[in-house]
């Protein structure tokens, strides 16, 4: 399937996979995005132009405004705005053909689509989320939010899942980019020398990698909270702690992980706009990497007015201050590259330098904030509001100068230069009329529209600027479309002084990328034919680029390069393929799945009702739970369990003809590896995926831990009757992984009948662990012990819970695999696949063999 | 690779080790050690389906660099977090 229809036709954009296709889809989306949450934002503007509000929305519908324009704006636009220019660019950047799992990339761009098309079907349904996009504990559980607020459930809970279904694809767009940057670098592109948006990328899908597991654990919990009414932020025995040490351990290092590539864009244009390499380079890199290290150790600023001890208080106010260290070293860069450099002011230019601008202000604004004594003070009023935006916008700022930067590059056309200039002084402006009242109204307390009378004039100006502000998009968009229709043509390179390796090829740049294979085996870039005889030959016509800006001549990075097809590779068989239906596919069944389990509420709470009312029934329910209130969600809505089971088929069918697919994505024979060679690309890719379900287990786990020191470690007894079954089921996992990797080894032997066996064995032992966990979880219920019991009972179930989900996902993949070597003799050539299924069945065992002794003997 | 007759041991240590651990809490050794008896065995039955099931021992260092970063961000969460309400 690698024929990919014309850019005109729309089947083009469904089926296509090429990083280039992707990361316009990405840019694009990302922008309608960015239209959205600004008229959200603009409507709750418009409603604060009077104290106490005009009347244009009501309390609960501000508080719906104020919380979605949060979330799109921080999720669903400013990451995946850098995600497209991250798909578009990093490739080029780096000399690979495309990224180094395709499909999946498109299934990461599907995912987050229609996780972003769920958020706002939630206004619909009843009501989207409204409780602030912090989602603070304990008002994120239903029961907290009584009166009105309860029949929006199904609406805050399409919230919830639509932020975790957006968490699943940036989750494999982490996996994805890891691969690509780590392994299809070009012959001679070591990681100094990588462009500094490839190398602020490379930096943000690493603290993805991490934080976002630990918010994807967070909303597993808090999902199955709304759902299945467990308890875990229910109580008032440390549950609005547990979510904010969740939340902000994923929340502190998203600041950066939203910053980073804008910062990234204004290396890149600061070296081609003052044509000087950055000032200081390896210290920049040197100083993000220590910025991406410690954006893990500060999350407890965000939590200084909590209960949290003092000492660990004044702990985490010192790292918060000493993260401004390094990106004082990182602005000042910045400004003695301007001072070293000859500046041109184009429209790219000067948004690169309103974002440092506006960053230097949001920096000292936060530094007040990272102080105890002033948090105290500030927590929770516009000072924080205005501090929040200088930064994030100030990244804002950067990405809208990196559309303009690579606009001649992605379209093939240039924009109109003054009108840029006219957009960016309307943008300042607007912005800074915008944000700057709101640190003069430090003392209105944020999320409220009763603000003091004195106060007025600040915030009629603030809604002012967010409406000029607001315009200075319309001038942007008018100037792009003005481009594609009349704009003239872009040359290869329309910046005398950019020297990365995207300048080098055409405008837009061919389906393949390059003209033969690209190499800096020589210090600059070339292009060598590729030959299987001499894999090193001569370089062809290949442009002069350095792997990064430096002083460069003016005629140092034309490129006389045209567009080769990828027909010309000299090795038979790798030709690539780009089209595939299924991500598209598995991303509707998602979606589907995922709509109907945003009213599964109603469903689950009918089905228990009986078991519900008895026990809340009994003393020791929470004073905070009332009966009616709970037993109000019953109502069995065949229409939600209809698009859950069937959401659930159509995404095991496309899962199913997503393995089938031949689809040939060549790995790359001549790359830079460092320090990840030796092993194959998917192996790769199963190792970092296994590690963010490491932070996955562990951030469930660890709020097992976390609430059991919270209740006394000695209160909580072990859950489960039998240890005996507990330790029955650890010998059924260690045999199953023996069998697993005794697959392994007949597969290496190509031993088909003894291939099925070990591989038939360990999904037999899979099914008798489900067996015993199902005899155990039985017991437990004819006792009258349930998920939603108490917070023990809750934390046994959906931690084990949870592992048992593991089990099943690798029972399937386990059971199509059979299918595949029964039908079509799989694996016995390559036997790599059942290595990798081997990798994650192990996995799965490492936890049960800690959950264990936890659950069962502790 | 690994020979089949060095994962037949490895699983055999499993196999006694994950009895250890319940052994630990069958016969009275006192809460603490108990608990820090069966810790250190869990860790070893990863170790080793990690190391040679998983072949981490084969496998280029930077992997299970990767891999001890991963856990040590848990640690550092459940240990902060669990600090912060001491």
């Amino acid at each position: 399937m690698s024929d990919l229809p014309p850019k005109r036709s729309l089947k083009r954009w469904l089926v296509t996979t090429n990083h280039k296709d992707v990361g316009i889809l990405y840019l694009t989306t990302s922008l309608v995005f960015l239209l959205l949450g600004g008229i959200l934002a603009l409507i709750f503007r418009a409603h604060l132009w009077e104290s106490g509000g005009t009347g244009l929305l009501s309390g609960n519908e501000f508080n719906q405004s104020v919380t979605t324009h949060g979330l799109v704006m921080v999720f669903w636009f400013l990451s995946p705005i850098a995600t497209g220019f991250a798909n578009y660019l990093v490739p080029l950047q780096i000399g690979a053909k495309d990224l180094a799992f395709p499909r999946l990339n498109a299934l990461s761009y599907w995912l987050y689509l229609f996780s972003g098309v769920l958020l706002f079907i939630s206004f619909f349904q009843g009501g989207s989320w409204s409780g602030g996009w912090t989602i603070y504990a304990p008002l994120n559980v239903p029961m907290y939010t009584p009166g009105a607020v309860i029949e929006a459930s199904v609406g805050g809970t399409m919230a919830i899942i639509a932020l975790m279904m957006f968490v699943i694809s940036i989750t494999m767009g982490t996996i994805n980019f890891l691969t690509t940057i780590h392994r299809q670098r070009a012959e001679g592109l070591g990681l100094w020398n990588m462009p500094l948006f490839t190398w602020s990328w490379l930096l943000t899908v690493w603290m993805m990698l991490f934080a976002f597991a630990a918010l994807f654990a967070a909303l597993i919990m808090l999902t199955i909270d709304r759902v299945m009414l467990t308890q875990y932020f229910a109580t008032d025995q440390g549950s609005g702690l547990l979510w904010a040490h969740l939340f902000w351990f994923f929340g502190h290092p998203e600041v950066y992980i939203v910053f980073f590539p804008a910062l990234g864009i204004m290396f890149e244009t600061f070296q081609t706009f003052c044509g000087r390499r950055l000032v200081g380079r390896k210290w920049v890199i040197i100083s993000m990497i220590l910025v991406a290290v410690q954006s893990f150790l500060v999350w407890m600023h965000h939590m200084f007015l909590t209960t949290i001890n003092l000492e660990v208080k004044t702990l985490f106010m010192a790292t918060t201050i000493g993260i401004s260290l390094p990106f004082d070293l990182m602005v000042f860069a910045l400004i003695y590259t301007m001072v070293k450099g000859r500046v041109r002011f184009t429209t790219p230019f000067l948004f690169s330098l309103g974002a440092l601008v506006l960053f230097i202000l949001g920096g000292i604004t936060g530094v007040f904030l990272g102080a105890v004594v002033l948090d105290y003070e500030f927590r929770g009023t516009y000072w924080v509001v205005a501090h929040f935006h200088y930064v994030m916008v100030s990244g804002v700022t950067a990405l809208v100068g990196g559309l303009y930067y690579w606009w001649p590059k992605i379209s093939g056309r240039m924009y109109h230069e003054f009108t840029g200039k006219l957009h960016f002084a309307a943008y300042f402006i607007g912005f800074n009329l915008l944000y700057f009242p709101m640190f003069l109204t430090w003392e209105t307390p944020r999320r409220v529209f009763h603000y003091s009378g004195g106060d007025l004039i600040w915030h009629q100006m603030a809604t002012i600027g967010a409406f000029v502000f607001g315009f200075s998009f319309l001038i942007m968009f008018a100037n792009f479309a003005w481009s594609l229709i009349w704009g003239p043509k872009a040359p290869d390179n329309p910046w005398k002084y950019s020297r990365t390796a995207e300048w080098a090829i055409p405008s837009p740049p061919p389906l393949d990328n390059w003209p033969g294979r690209p190499s800096y085996a020589s210090g600059t870039l070339e292009f060598v034919e590729e030959t299987s005889a001499h894999p090193a030959g001569a370089a062809t016509d290949g442009g002069t680029a350095a792997t990064d800006g430096g002083t460069a001549t003016v005629d140092a990075t034309v490129s006389e390069s045209t567009g080769a097809s990828g027909d010309e590779h000299a090795h038979e068989g790798e030709h690539a393929d780009h089209a595939s239906i299924w991500p598209f596919m598995i991303g509707l069944g998602t979606f589907i799945m995922f709509l109907g389990m945003s009213g599964m509420t109603g469903v689950v709470v009918e089905l228990m009702s009986d078991q519900i009312a008895a026990h809340l029934g009994t003393e020791d329910v929470s004073s905070n739970v009332n009966a009616d209130q709970i037993l109000g969600f019953a109502d069995m809505n065949y229409v939600y369990l209809t698009f859950f089971l069937g959401g659930i088929g159509f995404l095991s069918y496309s899962l199913f003809m997503f393995g089938k697919e031949q689809f040939n994505a060549p790995e790359m024979e001549v790359a830079e590896r460092w320090p990840f060679e030796g092993v194959g690309n998917t192996k790769f890719g199963v190792w970092v995926f296994l590690a963010s379900d490491v932070i996955v287990f562990g951030a469930v786990i660890g709020a097992y831990l976390f609430m059991r020191i919270w209740a006394g470690w000695f209160t909580f007894e072990p859950i489960p009757d039998y240890t005996w079954a507990g330790l029955l089921n650890t010998y059924i996992l260690l045999t199953s992984s023996f069998t697993v990797i005794l697959a392994l080894v007949m597969a290496e032997r190509s031993n088909k009948k003894g291939l099925m066996a070990c591989l038939g064995a360990t999904i037999m032992l899979g099914l008798a662990f489900m067996a015993v966990k199902a005899w155990e979880w039985g017991g437990k219920f004819a006792q009258g012990d349930y998920w939603f019991s108490g917070l023990e009972y809750s934390l046994y179930y959906v931690t084990t819970g949870l592992h048992a989900l593991h089990v099943i996902f690798g029972l399937l993949v386990g059971g199509f695999m059979l299918y595949r070597i029964y039908t079509i003799d799989a694996y016995l050539e390559d036997e790599r696949p059942v290595e990798f299924f081997g990798l994650y069945w192990h996995f799965v065992d490492i936890v049960w063999v800690i959950l264990f002794p936890l659950f069962y003997l502790m | 690779m690994t020979s089949v007759k060095t994962y037949t041991i490895i699983y055999v240590i499993l196999l006694a080790l994950g009895t250890g651990k319940f052994l630990f809490f069958t016969f009275d050794f006192g809460y603490a050690t108990a608990m820090g008896g069966t810790m250190l065995l869990a860790v070893i039955k990863s170790l080793l389906i990690a190391g040679y099931y998983q072949h981490l021992v084969d496998e280029p260092r930077s992997i299970s660099y990767m891999m001890l970063v991963a856990v040590f961000m848990v640690f550092l969460l459940v240990i902060a977090a669990g600090y912060s309400i001491q």
